[in-house]
């Protein structure tokens, strides 16, 4: 790896990242030494509790898309910054009703074998990988963007390094521990990220005599000056309402067709720890989204609109900065641990979603695509597990690669809401039909994937942000009769219903038959995959 | 997909299972309509009634952080309720619908093999756990 740093290194917050990558390393060091069976690459052998997966889930959730963008936000914008906060908990809700027990009963390793269970087998899991590649694409090129302009802002690494960094350490969890690792890691993570925010909450809060409502006074008085976008009302940051419709939909119904959050569901012996896990991920994620508000609010009373520039695009650095500011100011001992610390934990934080996301698009090549199509189901689950890693360390270096050709330009944001528009389109309604509808088959799931993707990109790209259309810039030739950046009211309802043309279209009635099977077992555990036994 | 000597329509009749599914969705069913209509009803009134969710209720607490709070709450309060009506009510019916083909599935899985998953999972029904059948059958 060539070594290209930037003009200043922050040698506090390198001390604090080597140590988080020690402790990560002795991990994978661990993980690697169990067997490698594919139930063990996959799903951590089926052996994680209840409560750790639902710490597993937090870490895999709480990208630094959440931790930063959202305190940025919210510290930029006020009121309409938390409603990510809110999209992204009432989601848990839809996971934990429709999906997370009839997953675990009724799934091995990916979303496809949920799919294949009643549907004809290859056109089912052909059309469930496209829908998983896709996403895991869009949202791993996003966090990989994320963590190179992050470590570059609060390490000095130059952007390269920064990515190639990261791919590099997400690559060694997933190929030599696999999925126990990943676990690890995503648990280390969900307990420093909550460790960090309240702290650096209860910092906040002392300095308002613990009265939230005080809180919330000083930020309104700071929000006040000129050019200040701030506000305790909606209405500053998603001006367009049917933009604000959409995104909420997409947000409420993506996170159940995330591959990388389903794929935690299998991890779990039985449904019941499968159930206690969601409700965990609610508390502990909950309480991260509230504490969003006390930092992106303490960011706009302490920093005020002086600090804007500072916090960078989007806000990112409004966090970090803040917590430089709580520890006694740029220059001082305190203010540069605080900052080293805070700047450490969102580097984990990257690492654990990138590492999830890539074993959930890796099982999407070996387990569907590589196990079922190319070999029909007859190769040894030792070379699967093998494709798998290959295919993780492919999927790596090409996000590697397209993070540091699309460099610092690609919009973060706007590739996470694509990725949650396309997982709510094409992977919610196939899954949930499946799973409910007697009637749906091969046909229906096929068409459904496809309509959702298609027209979730579709969508994507004719819209105004993709054209530069970023709110108040003039007229930059977009197409003036669609104004939306959130495909979802749209694409969404466009999912289901190509899931339903596609089944009363076409004459195939087998998948009726083994719904009999996959809705009894989904209901019940009956003939649900077991846990390994050590 | 039939290779397991389990009458799965047979569990499905089975009044444990009825009973199970009725009583679950009967929760369920109307938690998720409650849910998403309370959730975007605060997403439109966020979209559509600006000027309401900016006032102020005490101070800086304004009635849009009011009720987003309140969403807070109910993924909470729901979370909870189905965590304990599932220990309670769900679980124990879901036990009685498969109590008569647990110890038999545990019997026949340890015999299973990974050549019989592999064959399930290409599609092909795999034979050799379904000669263990004696009356049930499979589904076919």
């Amino acid at each position: 790896m060539p070594v290209v740093f930037a003009a200043e290194i922050n040698g506090l917050a390198l001390a604090v990242f080597s140590v988080i990558l020690a402790l990560t390393l002795v991990i994978t060091y661990w993980a690697s030494r169990r067997a490698s069976s594919a139930d063990n690459f996959y799903a951590a052998g089926r052996g994680i509790t209840g409560f750790q997966n639902g710490l597993a889930i937090s870490g895999d959730y709480l990208s630094a898309a959440s931790f930063l963008g959202i305190a940025g936000l919210i510290y930029l914008y006020g009121f309409d910054g938390f409603l990510y906060s809110i999209g992204f908990l009432v989601a848990f809700l839809t996971v934990m009703f429709l999906l997370a027990e009839r997953m675990r009963n009724a799934g091995k390793y990916t979303i496809a074998d949920v799919l294949s269970f009643r549907l004809r087998e290859r056109p089912a899991r052909v059309a469930a990988a496209i829908g998983t590649l896709n996403v895991a694409a869009f949202y791993l090129i996003a966090q990989m963007v994320g963590a190179g302009v992050l470590i570059q802002a609060l390490v000095g690494f130059d952007f390269t390094v920064a990515v190639l960094l990261t791919g590099t350490f997400m690559l060694c969890y997933v190929v030599f521990g696999g999925m126990l690792a990943t676990t690890w890691v995503q648990i280390i993570k969900a307990v420093l990220l909550m460790f960090g925010i309240v702290v650096m909450s209860l910092f906040v809060l002392e300095r308002v005599g613990f009265n939230p409502i005080e809180l919330f006074n000083r930020a309104e008085e700071a929000g006040r000056g000129e050019g200040s976008t701030f506000s305790l009302g909606p209405g500053t940051f998603l001006k367009n309402e049917l933009d604000l419709v959409s995104l909420g939909l997409a947000l409420v119904l993506g996170t159940a067709g995330l591959p990388h959050i389903l794929m935690r569901f299998f991890t779990v012996p039985t449904a019941k720890a499968a159930r206690s896990s969601v409700v965990t991920a609610m508390f502990i994620i909950g309480g991260f989204y509230i504490l969003t508000t006390v930092i992106g609010f303490g960011a706009r009373a302490i920093l005020g609109q002086g600090g804007v520039e500072a916090a960078g695009k989007g806000g990112n650095l409004a966090a970090p900065n803040l917590a430089e500011e709580l520890g006694g100011g740029a220059g001082t001992t305190g203010g540069d641990l605080f900052l080293a610390i805070i700047a450490g934990i969102a580097f984990a934080t990257i690492l654990a979603v990138v590492a999830g996301l890539v074993l959930s698009a890796s099982a999407a090549v070996a387990h569907d695509l590589w196990s079922s199509i190319i070999r029909k189901g007859k190769e040894s689950e030792k070379e699967e597990v093998i494709v798998a890693k290959l295919a993780a360390l492919g999927i790596g270096v090409i996000a590697m690669g397209v993070a540091i050709l699309g460099g610092e330009g690609l919009n973060v944001s706007f590739m996470v809401g694509l990725a949650f528009a396309i997982a709510a389109s094409a992977n919610f309604p196939a899954l949930l039909l499946a799973l409910t509808w007697s009637r749906f088959n091969t046909a229906g799931a096929v068409t459904g994937v496809l309509f959702g993707v298609v027209s979730a990109l579709g969508l994507i790209i004719i819209s105004p942000i993709v054209w530069g259309g970023a709110p108040g810039a003039p007229d930059t030739g977009a197409f003036k009769w669609y104004d939306l950046n959130n495909p979802g009211i749209i694409s969404i309802p466009l999912g289901f219903l190509g899931c339903y043309l596609g089944t009363i279209l076409s004459k195939e009635r087998g998948a009726e038959r083994s719904f009999h099977e996959l809705y009894v077992r989904s209901e019940t555990g009956l003939g649900a995959e077991k846990a390994a036994s050590h | 997909m039939a290779e397991r000597p389990i009458d799965w329509e047979a569990i499905e009749r089975s009044p444990e299972f009825q009973e199970l599914v009725k009583k679950r969705r009967s929760f369920v069913l109307p938690a998720t309509i409650f849910f998403l209509t309370y959730y975007m009803a605060f997403i439109l009134l966020c979209a559509f009634a600006r000027d309401t969710m900016g006032e102020s209720v005490y101070q800086g607490l304004t009635v849009g952080y009011v009720l987003a709070l309140t969403q807070f709450l109910m993924v909470l309060v729901l979370g909870l309720m189905y965590l304990k009506r599932s220990a309670n009510i769900y679980d124990p019916l879901a036990e009685a619908a498969i109590a008569d083909h647990v110890d038999h599935e545990a019997r026949v899985s340890s015999e299973r093999t990974t050549a019989e998953r592999e064959a399930r999972d290409s599609g092909s029904a795999g034979t050799g756990s379904r000669s263990a059948t004696s009356t049930t059958g499979g589904t076919a």
